[in-house]
């Protein structure tokens, strides 16, 4: 028996039954559709994306986003109750599910070719005729506030970490909250406000329509028909969130626990698709590739000193990272951040982890990388990065994510591979140089120890380790220097957050 | 050499690989003279391969007192490399080819994998072979590596699920190694800095080709890739000796556990059975994963009252699956809060008794069969999904011909057998209830 199957339980699933034979629609779908054929696929893969994301919560009703869209694809539809819809998809070992984002929403969906018909006209119920049923908003809403106040707070340090990361660098910014809400905004969300919700963003002129896999010319001909059937209407987007920062901050969340989680990070000006994102890539892979022993902090914190499980850097947004190895699609945003994820210490290395992690991204930005490391990282790029989308759904997940991004065919993982062959050192660092700069950031810190660990921050008291067991000279050598290497954080920029208070609103 | 034909996937329905068997690539099988056993997939995979070194033995070997965790810890020294390719140079050489490389443990087996572009096939073969043979690690290695693994231990401390699953087995099981969970008891944890030469003879008598079984999947040309690995692993001397792992007596009274967690989780709810061990001809192991469809699935009676009605359950999960011996079967529900619980158990408790009383209808079972068949269909993508998906039933029974085995078995899973299953197998007496409830 495998319980921890059950913490990785998937979120979502959801739909309904048979499309509409309506007259042509007088105006047609916007958005090009984003097609991947692949004849040998006996599946089919379904994307449909909207810029209906989170950052379109009107103030006071953060989490509207998110239960309009979780209301569509986990809910009633005019035709079936959401329990019938189960009974429908069960069968056929099918399911759509949703992600929601800052800035996207993407319905996704795969089914056997098989049952390709009866799935769609449930795939396209959703999302033409949802119920909006208030049993359902109740059960969503209830398990929305469950994941802020019980899960989030109280489950996953890990993921807790990252949230009060994200939350304190986007403070009051359209990104400032997170996909699934807020408490007190969740709490004020009725049904008229999710009708309106998605008559407003969910339009024939938003939706892009994406396929993948077994499928005919018949297939997007029809679902470009029944889509056309959306209301018109583009909303304006908010502009991309302008955040500065300025020298250090800390926000420690105090909640009792047998281990440290620490993440920290800063906003970045470089995006996928720009010139400098490559080889700024190329950097933090040799940094902090994810779950992979070629991350350089993962060499200095885990495999010489044992502190913890793992210690990774991003570019991009990365949810889920404790149970993804590869990087998900459908996250695109315009403002990213590049973040730091060390994973639980305990809870008396904190401060010294905490410093070998800022001491080497300093000394990453200071001396940049060497050419063996620039070398290396490059040829395991050209490979690894083949693994990042290969099954017929990722493909068009990367692909729907390059029409966001306004990358041209072949694709940000094609353009990024051929990049690589001309790509240089002096590129790479030179990229750092312009984009990385850790005396301007925000760490947030879960720990039992927050006033002591505040403290002991503002103080610079050196943070010596020690070890059960015996380690190298040249690593003790080390554990001196970053023992007493500066933060420079002043203790009016250390913030201690009780749990209960993170998410409220 | 057995050489199995099938259907290439691509030309399948649900009902001609109800004809055909399910498994839907050729596969070749063979077993060298020290035991090795090497099964190939080849598979269209636009140039990627899966290797798989599968090693039967998992945490249910760790029969000695004070060794829990032991197989999960050896898999954290097997990449700590060899005297030819020490592990830096062995990091070095899979970063430089792009591979996709990890392992995990289990109860049951240990598995290594790599995904990587077919031209390093000769290199990974090589380098798998030589690790699997000639690990060698200091001690200083050993002692750095359980600071990971209690790192790993300590992440999992702040999952309820993991703290659940830690007190239900140590509460289910008296003697069989079932009794702790992959990671192992925390002191047995906390000691392994001590136990160096403890590993090196878990490696000498775990690690032999008798007990491993390597799994290759994708564009690979089978005759060339058995040369390669009858060259690299042929020397590899056999000796493996099962170790005595302690049958559970039969248990003959209701247990239940009161779990406290640190915060303020939703409360979490396991109601669980002895289950058989798994034989993919066993009906009884067949009807076992239907019931757990059946009681727990996103069509049952329990989800439609407790998630979509009631609300006062967020997440219901079914675990049927059978073990190398015999394991827990059991519903878990994460419950919407403390005070709904006791309704919550009742409400399984009643849902059994439903199936106990009432096969079910046939209609329902036929579905839950093609959920089945559809979900192993689309399960297999890649050479490295193939793969993944196969090497609980490859470390089970050795090879793949469990899987066409298990899907004919569950064919012949009739209400009836359902019912007298659920019947025979979740009595009181045979049940263990474990609920874990936040605490400030």
């Amino acid at each position: 028996m495998r319980l921890l199957a059950a913490a990785a339980f998937a979120l979502l699933l959801a739909s309904c039954a048979g499309t509409r034979s309506a007259a042509p629609p007088a105006r047609p779908v916007a958005n090009a559709p984003v097609l991947l054929p692949v004849p040998s696929d006996p599946t089919v893969s379904f994307s449909l994306s909207f810029p209906a994301g989170s950052q379109m919560d009107p103030p006071g009703k953060e989490g509207l986003a998110y239960l309009t869209a979780t209301l569509m694809a986990e809910g009633a539809t005019a035709r079936n109750s959401y329990a019938a819809i189960l009974e429908q998809l069960y069968p056929m070992a099918a399911g759509y599910q949703v992600r929601v984002d800052v800035e996207q929403v993407t319905f996704t969906g795969r089914v056997h070719r098989d049952n390709l018909t009866a799935f769609t006209d449930l795939l396209l119920d959703a999302i033409l005729r949802p119920a909006f049923a208030a049993d359902d908003l109740e059960r969503l809403r209830q398990r929305a506030l469950a994941h802020l106040t019980r899960t989030l707070r109280y489950s996953s340090d890990e993921e807790l970490g990252k949230a009060a990361l994200y939350t304190a660098v986007f403070a009051g910014t359209p990104y400032g909250h997170l996909p699934v809400g807020t408490v007190a905004g969740l709490k004020a969300i009725s049904v008229n406000d999710v009708q309106r919700f998605y008559r407003t963003h969910y339009t024939r002129n938003t939706v892009t329509l994406g396929l993948g896999g077994g499928f005919d010319d018949g297939l997007p001909r029809r679902l470009l028909a029944a889509l056309a059937q959306l209301p018109a209407g583009a909303p304006p987007l908010p502009p991309p969130p302008a955040v500065s920062l300025r020298g250090r901050q800390v926000v420690i969340v105090a909640k009792p626990g047998p281990a440290t989680a620490i993440s920290f990070g800063f906003p970045i000006r470089v995006r996928r698709g720009q010139d400098d994102f490559y080889p700024l890539w190329v950097a933090n892979s040799w940094f902090g590739e994810h779950r992979h022993s070629s991350s350089h902090l993962y060499q200095v914190i885990r495999e010489a000193r044992g502190l913890n499980y793992g210690d990774y850097s991003y570019i991009e947004h990365f949810p889920e990272a404790g149970w993804r190895t590869m990087p998900p699609v459908n996250v695109p945003r315009r403002q990213q951040l590049f973040e730091v994820w060390i994973r639980p210490v305990p809870n008396t290395a904190a401060h010294f982890a905490l410093r070998a992690a800022v001491r080497e991204l300093e000394k990453l930005v200071a001396e940049g990388l060497d050419e063996n490391a620039f070398a290396l990282t490059r040829d395991f790029l050209a490979s690894y990065s083949l693994h990042y989308a290969d099954t017929t759904a990722t493909r068009l997940g990367y692909a729907v994510d390059d029409r966001f991004y306004g990358i041209a065919p072949p694709g940000h993982l094609v353009r990024f591979r051929q990049r690589l062959a001309t790509m240089t050192r002096e590129e790479v660092n030179a990229a750092v140089g312009r984009h990385l700069n850790p005396q301007h950031m925000v760490i947030a810190i879960v720990t039992e120890r927050a006033g002591e660990l505040a403290a002991a921050l503002a103080s610079e008291a050196d943070s010596p380790i020690t070890y059960d067991t015996p380690k190298p000279p040249q690593v003790l050598a080390e554990d001196a220097l970053i023992a007493r290497h500066p933060l420079r954080i002043p203790r009016e920029r250390i913030r201690i957050v009780p749990v209960d208070e993170l998410f409220e609103r | 050499m057995h050489l199995k034909v099938a259907l290439p996937m691509v030309l399948l329905t649900l009902a001609a690989a109800a004809l055909a068997g399910v498994f839907p690539y050729r596969y070749a099988s063979h077993t060298l003279a020290n035991g090795l056993t090497v099964i190939l997939v080849p598979m269209p995979a636009e140039g990627l391969v899966a290797y798989y070194s599968i090693v039967r033995t998992g945490s249910r070997d760790e029969v000695e007192p004070g060794r829990s965790g032991f197989a999960h810890f050896f898999e954290h020294m097997m990449f700590r490399g060899t005297e030819r390719v020490p592990a830096g140079e062995y990091d070095r050489l899979v970063t430089a080819m792009g591979a996709n490389a990890n392992a995990y443990t289990t109860d049951d087996y240990t598995c290594y994998h790599l995904s990587f572009a077919a031209k390093d096939l000769p290199r990974v073969v090589e380098l798998e072979a030589d690790r699997f043979q000639n690990l060698a690690y200091s001690q200083q290695d050993f002692q750095t590596e359980a600071g990971a693994v209690y790192g790993e231990y300590r992440k999992g401390r702040t999952n309820p699920f993991e703290v659940l699953e830690e007190a239900l087995r140590d509460t289910a099981f008296e003697v069989h190694t079932y009794k702790h969970t992959t990671i192992g008891f925390e002191a047995d944890i906390a000691a392994m800095p001590g136990m160096l030469d403890y590993s090196r003879s878990f490696f000498t008598r775990h690690y032999r080709p008798d007990n491993v079984v390597i799994l290759i999947t994708g564009e690979l040309d089978p005759a060339a890739t058995l040369a390669l690995v009858r060259k690299h692993y042929e020397g590899w001397q056999p000796g493996y000796r099962p170790p005595q792992v302690p049958a559970e007596p039969q248990q003959r009274a209701p247990r239940r556990v009161q779990v406290p967690y640190q915060g303020r989780t939703l409360p979490l709810l396991a109601v669980t059975w002895k289950a058989p061990a798994f034989d993919p001809a066993d009906v009884e192991v067949a009807a076992g994963l239907a019931l757990g469809e059946l009681l727990a699935g996103p069509t049952s009676s329990l989800y439609r009252e407790l998630v979509l009605h009631r609300r006062t359950v967020q997440r219901l999960l079914g675990q049927f699956e059978a073990q190398r011996d015999p394991g827990l079967w059991g519903v878990i529900a994460q419950v919407a809060g403390d005070e709904h619980l006791e309704e919550v158990e009742a409400a399984i408790i009643d849902a059994i008794a439903e199936v106990q009383d009432h096969a079910p209808p046939e209609e329902q079972l036929q579905a839950i069969k093609r959920h089945l068949r559809y979900s192993f269909l689309m399960s297999l993508e890649t050479p490295d999904r193939l793969a993944g998906e196969l090497a609980r039933t490859v470390a089970l029974t050795g090879g793949v011909e469990a899987v066409d085995t298990f899907f004919a078995t569950l064919e012949r899973v009739t209400p009836a057998a359902v019912q007298r299953l659920a019947a025979a197998r979740l009595r009181p007496e045979r049940s263990t209830v474990a609920v874990l409830k936040g605490v400030e």
